[in-house]
């Protein structure tokens, strides 16, 4: 890959992820790590290098900077593994169905109380068409492409008051 | 006789109601060059808009995701000009044009809150 990573788009971009590389970048630096992700704004490159005592260490190379990136290999299915979950948020799916139904109709009967239109869908909360709340139903767990209604909900679910069923 | 200064101006921040990505806006064609104008142009079939547009959102949500858990770390960054600095990072704008960092560690001392424009950045470097 020769200058031009800033022009290539997310198309081209996806492909070296997951893949060890090495980058040249600015004045003769070469950086080598596994490729998590480009940010398909800026075109900077997330590398990430596992370190033996099970910590990472991340480095962000600026799109703009970028001269050559080469693919050296793919990853294996563990390290593919690590990658993918190196950034997520901590679930805390080990909540039993119980205690998530019991979570679900305490954020249902808060929201209906603060007369906001809400249904339940399976195990998601659907508010007014427009919003998801998925288990386990904290602030964190709401998403929307409206942000006034996400922010909304949100500071709602943030100041929840249990109420008995 | 005092000769004038010449006023710096600093480039126009994004209008304040739009999400910054407007691609015609003045700071958007002097600072971010990026895909999104191949990916607006309307000779491109939908199909494959569309799986442009899903790859787009992953490597920006896995992106966002890394900047999220970035805040509050020590990050060194490597400027142009082999300036190396230390500062625990704050925050990004959304188009990445500019870091916010705390104590940033400058060769003449310590800034408290600064911010640092992301043009002037080759690499950073953190610990998870």
């Amino acid at each position: 890959m020769q200058c031009g990573w800033p022009m290539l788009g997310p198309l081209q971009w996806i492909r070296y992820v997951n893949k060890q590389v090495t980058v040249k970048a600015g004045k003769d630096e070469v950086h080598r790590g596994w490729l998590l992700t480009v940010d398909p704004v800026s075109a900077s490159l997330v590398l990430v290098d596992f370190k033996e005592n099970g910590g990472a260490s991340v480095h962000v190379v600026m799109g703009h900077a970028v001269e050559e990136v080469q693919i050296l290999q793919e990853a294996d299915e563990e390290t593919a593994d690590r990658l993918r979950t190196s950034f997520l948020p901590p679930r805390t799916c080990g909540l039993d169905p119980e205690e998530l139904r019991r979570r679900r109709g305490s954020v249902q009967r808060w929201l209906e109380k603060n007369r906001v239109p809400v249904e339940e869908e399976g195990d998601e909360l659907r508010v007014a068409g427009v919003l998801t709340i998925r288990a386990p139903y904290g602030p964190e767990d709401c998403s929307s492409s409206n942000q006034i209604i996400l922010d909304r909900i949100q500071k709602l679910i943030q100041n929840l008051i249990p109420t008995d069923p | 006789m005092a000769t004038p200064v010449s006023v710096l101006r600093l480039p126009k921040g994004p209008d304040p109601s739009s999400r910054g990505f407007d691609p015609s806006s003045p700071r958007f064609i002097a600072l971010c060059r990026t895909s999104i104008p191949t990916a607006a142009a309307p000779e491109a079939d939908a199909e494959q808009l569309q799986t442009e547009q899903h790859a787009r959102s992953v490597l920006r949500e896995t992106f966002l995701r890394c900047l999220l858990s970035m805040s509050n770390k020590k990050v060194r960054f490597h400027m142009h000009g082999k300036v190396k600095l230390e500062a625990t990072f704050g925050a990004s704008d959304i188009d990445i044009l500019n870091f916010q960092v705390s104590d940033l560690h400058t060769p003449i001392g310590v800034q408290k809150e600064a911010l640092i424009r992301s043009q002037d950045v080759i690499w950073f470097t953190f610990d998870k």
